[in-house]
């Protein structure tokens, strides 16, 4: 697939997350113990020699750019191509910072590239994406779109207001709305797709031009008539996250067995940046259940269905249940953390009790303390 | 900033370590995995980049596939340089022949060349044998402040084992008036921890000396620092009271590995003043099952633990299976202990499985025991 680009851009939608996406775009959420979100989509690319990665920076771009560097840890640090990474749009002729929008004003990049076709990837719907043979097919019938989609049964709700995708009776696409959960068995859109760079900057220009899109999606199915359209089955565990409850499911969802070994092990290895975290220490009263726990930990307590990230500390005689504990938190001794999402750098001095509802976790902003009340 | 004290160092990394057995039967002993994550010649790699030194030869000789893999081009320690950085130094031929390192002073004669081009003021003589932090410009300002010619860093080791190391005799002002070469008596108890600060003109002009002796073993210990002292050349001594390990047998690799789990070791891995880098594998975090016990342990990346584990380190992707059992040991990356086994005061080596039911070793046990594909070897 070198001859790809690979574009990484998502929904402007941090609102949702409490505030955990006070700093960082959405793709740059912590996930699975050591990871960002984005790291899927990259090594997704990496792991299909997509080794041109253009990453639409957003408003909060520091975390972004500091994760992503030169891109070593995926091999994107390259003579040839490479990692782009794009800041945001601001411009007061186009009437709001929509996907199109940006895509219009990088235009000139794509123009330029000597690559002729697109990858375009949502890194918040995750999925272990296997597409050699999808490319072939989208390089041997001359497709101008080829989108990505999974039959998904959901009898529970889980995957609401996701992307629906309808199709006629002969698999032809009709359209892309959202999943009401009229259907158990509905055909869910990956927000993944291979388009010709040339069909690509002329979607983008048409819609500037007329304002009738304010995404690439929208753009497609406007034009859904003249061009040529497939769709790709994929199968696979899929997250869809959307808000801060998806956001602890898709992480929950990791310590069913069957699971974690396809998301990090099945088809291909998931890259991140290598902090050079040592070995994780239990010590002598640790009690760790049912957990994900990443490097340069240091456990004295109780862990039981949560995942530590890298260098947590867990105090002596402290319990902490169903929760995430993202990088670097500290939990004194004696302390209770129940259905909490600690950020980054987050403190719970000793004997405090912190519990949230398990379908609305209690969020730790990054860096912040929880001091015990004096009574 | 830059041509102030120069620094080349030069990393002895060609060793066989014999004495550990089926774990360099492969891989040359620096290259040996240790304290869960790393390999031993990551310490003194890591020392020399927190040190701020920019240019390291690593002499390689012995099985050297392994540990070439493990450097590539010294990233993982910031080496990857424009210019200067990191060289592997292996043996070469040249119009007159081909010829293998013959002893260490030998391997850096032969790099002479290479030392030129750099063009130090100073160099630093390490071994990839030893698992230690140090940092080298402790070393290098004692070594200028004393106005020495080579300054040789040593430790103080238990009388009752001094006969076991290299013994350097000093007055008063720590300069050096004898060495005593594995003494029946010792006349002190400071042993040479085969770390040198050298001028390099002093050196320089030892090696080519050294070179034309035809009874020279052409050895640091042997040959060069006795002959160095004879000639008068001011040396002094640097005492270093920090941690510092030769794992030179399958018992001492595995206790040095064991030291890791008392939180109050002074190797300290958790400083992130002075962090210990290694290659990175890129794995995920480690799972631990609803009915797994883990106490007093080391755990890395992709592990899977669903049975107990006490006292014991497990290297990345280590699986232990439900009902089994592993107490005090030592299990290098993938290998697997499978259900109901019960594994005691065990070295395993990578990607071993220990079968089902199986049972080594016992409760309170003497031995320690080696485990790799030719059996098990007991120590």
């Amino acid at each position: 697939m070198e001859k790809c680009i690979g574009i990484i851009n998502s929904g402007i939608n941090a609102g949702t997350y409490g505030t955990l996406c006070e700093t960082r775009p959405d793709y740059m959420l912590p996930y699975g113990g050591r990871y960002r979100i984005i790291d899927f989509s990259l090594s997704t690319m990496t792991n299909h020699n997509i080794s041109n990665v253009v990453v639409y920076g957003g408003k909060h771009i520091r975390s972004t750019l500091d994760h992503l560097g030169i891109g070593q840890p995926w091999e994107l640090n390259r003579r040839r191509n490479g990692l782009v990474i794009f800041p945001p749009v601001y411009d007061s002729d186009l009437v709001q910072p929509t996907n199109i929008a940006t895509y219009y004003k990088t235009l000139p990049f794509f123009e330029y590239s000597n690559l002729q076709k697109i990858y375009m990837d949502d890194p918040m719907t995750i999925i272990k994406m296997q597409m050699d043979e999808a490319y072939e097919k989208f390089i041997e019938e001359d497709l101008d779109v080829l989108l990505f989609y999974k039959k998904q049964i959901d009898t529970e709700g889980k995957y609401l207001n996701a992307r629906k995708m309808t199709v006629d009776n002969d698999g032809k696409l009709l359209n892309i709305g959202l999943n009401l959960g009229t259907q158990d068995e509905f055909n869910l859109f990956l927000s993944k797709f291979f388009i010709k760079k040339d069909v690509f900057i002329k979607l983008v220009k048409e819609a500037v031009e007329k304002a009738n899109a304010l995404t690439l999606r929208q753009a497609i199915l406007n034009n859904k008539d003249k061009l040529k359209i497939d769709i790709y089955h994929i199968d696979g565990h899929v997250e869809v996250i959307r808000d801060l409850s998806s956001y602890y499911d898709a992480n929950m969802n990791l310590l069913n067995k069957d699971i974690y070994h396809e998301v990090f092990f099945d088809k291909n290895l998931i890259y991140t940046k290598s902090k050079d975290e040592p070995s994780t220490l239990y010590k002598d009263y640790s009690r760790v259940n049912n957990s994900l726990i990443a490097n340069g930990c240091i456990i004295e307590g109780d862990v039981e269905n949560s995942i530590l990230f890298r260098g947590v500390k867990i105090g002596k005689g402290t319990i902490v249940r169903n929760s995430i504990i993202i990088q670097k938190t500290e939990i004194g001794e004696d302390s209770v953390v129940v259905n909490v999402i600690s950020d980054k750098y987050g403190v719970i001095d000793d004997g405090v009790t912190v519990v949230g509802h398990p379908k609305q976790p209690y969020v730790i902003r990054k860096g912040q303390r929880i001091r015990k009340v004096e009574e | 900033m830059r041509n102030k004290n120069k620094v080349a160092a030069m990393l002895l990394a060609g060793g066989q370590g014999s004495r550990l057995k089926a774990m360099t039967r492969d891989i040359a002993k620096p290259a040996v995995p240790f304290g869960g994550k790393y390999r031993i010649i990551d310490f003194a790699l890591s020392n020399a980049t927190n040190s701020d030194i920019r240019d390291i030869g690593i002499l390689t000789q012995y099985k050297p596939y392994y540990l070439h893999e493990h450097i590539g081009i010294g990233s993982s320690w910031d080496y990857d340089r424009n210019y200067g950085g990191l060289r592997i130094l292996s043996p070469y031929s040249t119009e007159a022949g081909g010829r293998w390192y013959e002893g260490t002073a030998n391997a850096i004669y032969e790099n002479i060349d290479y030392l030129d081009k750099i063009g130090p003021e100073y160099v630093l003589i390490l071994s990839g044998d030893h698992i230690y932090k140090m940092d080298y410009n402790k070393l290098l300002s004692y070594h200028k402040q004393m106005g020495s010619d080579v300054t040789i860093a040593v430790m103080e080791v238990p009388w009752e084992e001094a006969s076991r190391f290299g013994i350097i005799n000093i007055d008063e002002e720590n300069k050096i008036v004898e060495f005593d070469e594995k003494p029946e008596v010792p006349k002190n108890n400071l042993a040479s921890m085969g770390i040198y600060m050298f001028n390099w003109p002093t050196l320089r002009a030892a090696l080519i000396s050294d070179s034309k002796d035809e009874n020279s073993k052409h050895d640091f210990g042997m040959n060069i620092l006795p002959g160095l002292l004879n000639n008068g050349h001011p040396m002094y001594v640097w005492k270093f009271d920090g941690y510092w390990k030769d794992v030179g047998t399958v018992k001492s690799y595995w206790e040095a590995n064991l030291d890791l789990l008392d939180p109050n070791n002074s190797l300290n891995v958790y400083d992130k003043s002075w962090r210990i880098y290694t290659r990175g594998k890129n794995l995920p975090p480690h799972y631990v099952s609803n009915n797994a016990i883990v106490k007093s342990a080391l755990v890395n990346e992709a592990c899977e633990i669903y049975g107990n584990v006490e006292n014991s380190v497990l290297f990345s992707s280590v699986i232990i299976e439900e009902g089994a059992k592993v107490y005090n040991s030592v299990l290098l990356p993938n290998s697997i202990v499978r259900k109901n086994a019960v594994v005691y005061n065990s070295v395993i080596l990578d990607g071993i499985v220990i079968e089902e039911d199986e049972v080594i070793g016992k409760e309170n046990d003497e031995h320690v025991y080696l485990i790799s594909d030719q059996g098990i070897n007991v120590e």
